[in-house]
């Protein structure tokens, strides 16, 4: 137990000047007195956390929902998201975990076993009867977005049944497609497979694991140790062999870049291979454009469509590069959300006490959503958990920026979710 | 690439922004953090002291006894009045009105604690406490409000000769919350019964001819309409006071520019943190910087713009730095400062000294075009502007002309730049002109 290291925040808390300005835009604070605010149990409390401190002075840190706007606003550079992230594990460290909680990490193993039986599956955890014995037994909000399997078999199935179609070439890349997209969304993996093939990409798609970050967001950092030095230990040789390796999960990229490494203080030369081999698509796909080489062969999709970039996706500090990609389809009218959460953040919508929290966080962005006209066929988001909570949310169907493209491209069909 | 990269979304750098997106320059703003807007008090200072103490009742008369070498005096009266007028209409165009006091003078508000303070332009709801105005004062301030003590304000009000009494509201009239962060209270001060409840329980305690003024927390986008809905419940003049941060004021400045910027094409991506640059030689023999890098959650990314703007601030926006040897430096492309090179020069044995502190005085040398030089007064880059809070010479916290020293300096080096960097020019040469 108890390696929870704190190197890398302890310098960037003497950074903070205490100016309230990360309270002053925090989300949850903003609707909750349950958070009293980022810099009250961040920088602030981090100074009663001593090692050998008995009992954390303030276990309120565990309603921060991690979305790191405190990070993006501060003006000193003060890691607060970081800061909260490890308060939460040490507290976990000493009181243990909620079976909840412990559940809701493992998304990798609740998604294996639904997809044995995936139609069975879904009945038994759609069903207002379970979804009511969820919440009064475990704490899972019955009304919580909760995702259903594919029922067509998950990804990779779907890429043994289509591994003669699958273009072979010089140019190859490797996909990292993650939890959701394997087993809930493998139509998102699809449709990036089809465009990273459009471009004359071979798309290598190794074994891989959980990227980690549904523990990580628990407080669970051990376990999640054994899934990041998995990864690692599969992936991180295609980086060195200079094959870029890209994921459509947004959150699942930020974590194999940056929250795995930082938060499990994993600096060994294979992690930071992957670190740097490690690819956000849109990020890969704007570098394609830059270098003159992404296809223009797009068809006009007519339509409105509000983009949101998810906080997930905004903490690669990488501009929005989907933006800027989506831009370039003709027709597509392209509105930007400047809303600063949907308000789910991961696991954290889904729990009971934390349900109503998420929703009034989200309701800055259903509101944009809203607004932008009442025809709207679609919203995009690049993150998986942030699309349910948008469809929740707003009763709109949402999809990953990918899925445009490969629509644009001629490739996917977006009301029905396949290729074409 | 882009025509213009500007580094820091304080004032200087929205500014700038704006006018460059304006004329058609492509522009982009990168940030660590959301800008300064939210430590001051949403007033564009101009001079409100010399650098003898002297208050300034005429700032622009008496910016000729600055000196000669003061970033103020480097630009005339007309570009001065010129550039602050046009964040005016911007403002105005967000819904904000600023006004000033008449013939150029300088506007006296109340500060927090009661103190007179000298600023050029204000918010029309701070204006309105002036204290040149002899109607009395009523504050008004919320037991459990931090850093807002009406009685406090009020005492000293009355110890300069102004007619003011105050007056302390439960804040649960106006929130349920447990904890009040200033901008959670504009924001919720927004709801109709917050509003309602604040008209009821003032109505009885207001005498006439008082004017009452609160901390500034009376909403965030609908602020006038708010004010104005408020001023005639209540049958008096409404006025604002200024809190510590996260200043009320500041979040609305800060909002209504970006959003002025955005209309005008440009963009801000914050928690952008610099790293490195690139040089090369250009066709002047001048070093030109090529690409500037920012931290991401893996590889730095690279701008590629034609010009570069500084606008990074001082020590407190985090444009300078230090260490324990001495040595001073600016964080983005290291370039010199006028500090003293010994510590003990730094700072007067008193902190409150009138003649200020040496380590204020430093910053970033510019010339005549707004563009760094070395110590030998040599151009560094060829393609870098600076402005703002980061010039030498200006003490801008001690002189009072924090804001007005970065819009000037900002519009200043806009036009500077566009003397080299016409939009027209740089339409063939992008690669990818989309960013």
């Amino acid at each position: 137990m108890h390696n929870i290291s704190w190197e890398s925040v302890e310098h960037t808390l003497d950074e903070c000047i205490k100016c309230n300005i990360c309270t002053a835009y925090c989300p949850v604070s903003a609707v909750t007195d349950r958070f009293p605010g980022p810099k009250y149990v961040g920088p602030q409390a981090q100074r009663f956390r001593d090692i050998g401190q008995h009992e954390s002075p303030d276990a309120s840190v565990d309603y921060c929902s991690g979305c790191r706007v405190c990070n993006d606003v501060c003006p000193t550079g003060v890691n607060i998201a970081e800061i909260n992230a490890r308060a939460r594990a040490e507290i976990v460290d000493k009181r243990g975990i909620s079976l909840r909680n412990r559940l809701l990490g493992r998304n990798e193993t609740i998604g294996m076993l639904g997809n044995i039986a995936p139609t069975v599956a879904n009945f038994a955890l759609h069903n207002p009867l379970s979804r009511i014995l969820a919440e009064k037994v475990m704490g899972i909000a019955k009304e919580a977005p909760l995702p259903r399997w594919s029922e067509n078999g998950s990804l990779r199935e779907w890429l043994q049944r289509t591994t003669r179609k699958r273009l072979r070439a010089p140019k190859k890349v490797v996909y990292f497609h993650g939890c959701a997209t394997q087993y809930y969304e493998p139509f998102v993996g699809k449709a990036a497979i089809a465009v990273l093939e459009h471009h004359g990409y071979e798309v290598i798609v190794p074994p891989q694991n959980c990227c980690g970050l549904p523990m990580l967001s628990n407080g669970e950092f051990e376990a999640a140790r054994g899934y990041h030095q998995r990864n690692v230990a599969t992936l991180s040789s295609f980086a060195r062999g200079g094959f870029p390796i890209i994921g459509t999960s947004t959150s699942c990229t930020l974590t194999l870049k940056e929250e795995a490494p930082e938060l499990l203080d994993m600096r060994d030369e294979a992690s930071e291979e992957l670190v740097h081999g490690t690819w956000d698509i849109f990020e890969w796909l704007r570098e394609l454009h830059e270098q003159g080489e992404l296809r223009t062969d797009f068809r006009p999709l007519a339509m409105v469509l509000p983009y949101h970039a998810p906080c997930q996706q905004r903490a690669h500090r990488i501009g929005k590069p989907a933006l800027e990609i989506l831009d370039l389809i003709p027709e597509l009218d392209l509105r930007e959300s400047r809303a600063r959460c949907c308000g789910i953040a991961g696991t954290y919508g889904y729990k009971t006490e934390k349900y109503q929290i998420a929703m009034d966080v989200g309701e800055e962005l259903f509101s944009f959503v809203r607004e932008q006209g009442p025809d709207l066929q679609y919203t995009a988001c690049d993150s998986e958990t942030c699309r349910w909570q948008l469809e929740h949310g707003t009763d709109i169907a949402s999809r990953h920026p990918i899925e445009f493209l490969a629509a644009a491209y001629g490739l996917y069909d977006l009301d029905k979710r396949a290729l074409l | 690439m882009i025509d213009l990269l500007v580094i820091g979304a304080g004032l200087t750098g929205l500014t700038a922004a704006i006018r460059a997106a304006q004329a058609g320059l492509t522009v982009r703003v990168i940030s660590q953090g959301v800008g300064s807007q939210l430590w001051g008090a949403g007033t564009i200072d101009l001079l409100g002291y010399l650098p003898d103490h002297t208050p300034v009742q005429m700032p622009l008369v008496a910016r000729e006894q600055l000196p000669p070498e003061h970033p103020l005096r480097q630009v005339d009266a007309a570009t001065i009045d010129k550039a602050l007028a046009s964040v005016q209409d911007w403002l105005a165009a967000e819904g904000f009105a600023y006004v000033g006091a008449d013939q150029g003078a300088n506007l006296w508000l109340p500060s927090a604690v009661g103190a007179k303070r000298p600023t050029y332009i204000a918010p029309s709801t701070q204006a309105a406490a002036r204290l040149d105005d002899p109607a009395p004062l009523h504050i008004v301030g919320f037991d459990r409000l931090r850093d807002f003590y009406p009685t406090l304000l009020a005492d000293n009000l009355r110890r300069q000769g102004h007619d003011a009494r105050a007056h302390m509201l439960p804040l649960d009239l106006i929130t349920q919350r447990h904890d009040a962060n200033n901008v959670h209270l504009a924001q919720e001060f927004e709801e109709p019964a917050r509003f309602d409840a604040l008209v009821g329980s003032l109505r009885y305690v207001i005498k006439p001819g008082e004017r009452i003024a609160f901390p500034a927390i009376l909403g965030l986008a609908k602020h006038a309409q708010l004010v104005a809905d408020l001023q005639s419940a209540i049958g008096a003049p409404i006025a604002e006071i200024p809190t510590l941060p996260p200043s009320v004021p500041g979040f609305r400045l800060h909002n209504a520019l970006s959003h002025q910027l955005e209309k005008a094409g440009g963009r801000v991506e914050t928690n952008m943190k610099p790293l490195e640059f690139g040089t090369e030689k250009s066709k002047s023999e001048k070093d030109n910087i090529t690409w500037v890098a920012t931290a991401t959650s893996a590889r730095p990314r690279r701008h590629y713009a034609h010009a570069y703007l500084l606008a990074t601030g001082g020590f407190l926006g985090g444009g300078f730095n230090t260490d324990h040897t001495g040595r001073s430096w600016e964080t983005v492309f290291n370039l010199s400062l006028t500090l003293p090179r010994h510590r003990d020069q730094w700072f007067r044995p008193e902190f409150l000294d009138p003649a200020g502190h040496a380590l204020f005085q430093g910053g970033v040398q510019v010339n005549h075009a707004w563009q760094p030089v070395d110590a030998q007064g040599k151009l560094v880059y060829g393609n870098l502007w600076a402005a703002g809070n980061l010039l030498a010479h200006a003490d801008a916290i001690r002189s009072r002309s924090h804001e007005a020293l970065a819009i000037v300096t900002a519009a200043a080096a806009v036009e500077a730049i566009l003397v080299q960097h016409q939009p027209a020019i740089s339409a063939g040469s992008a690669t990818s002109s989309r960013t």
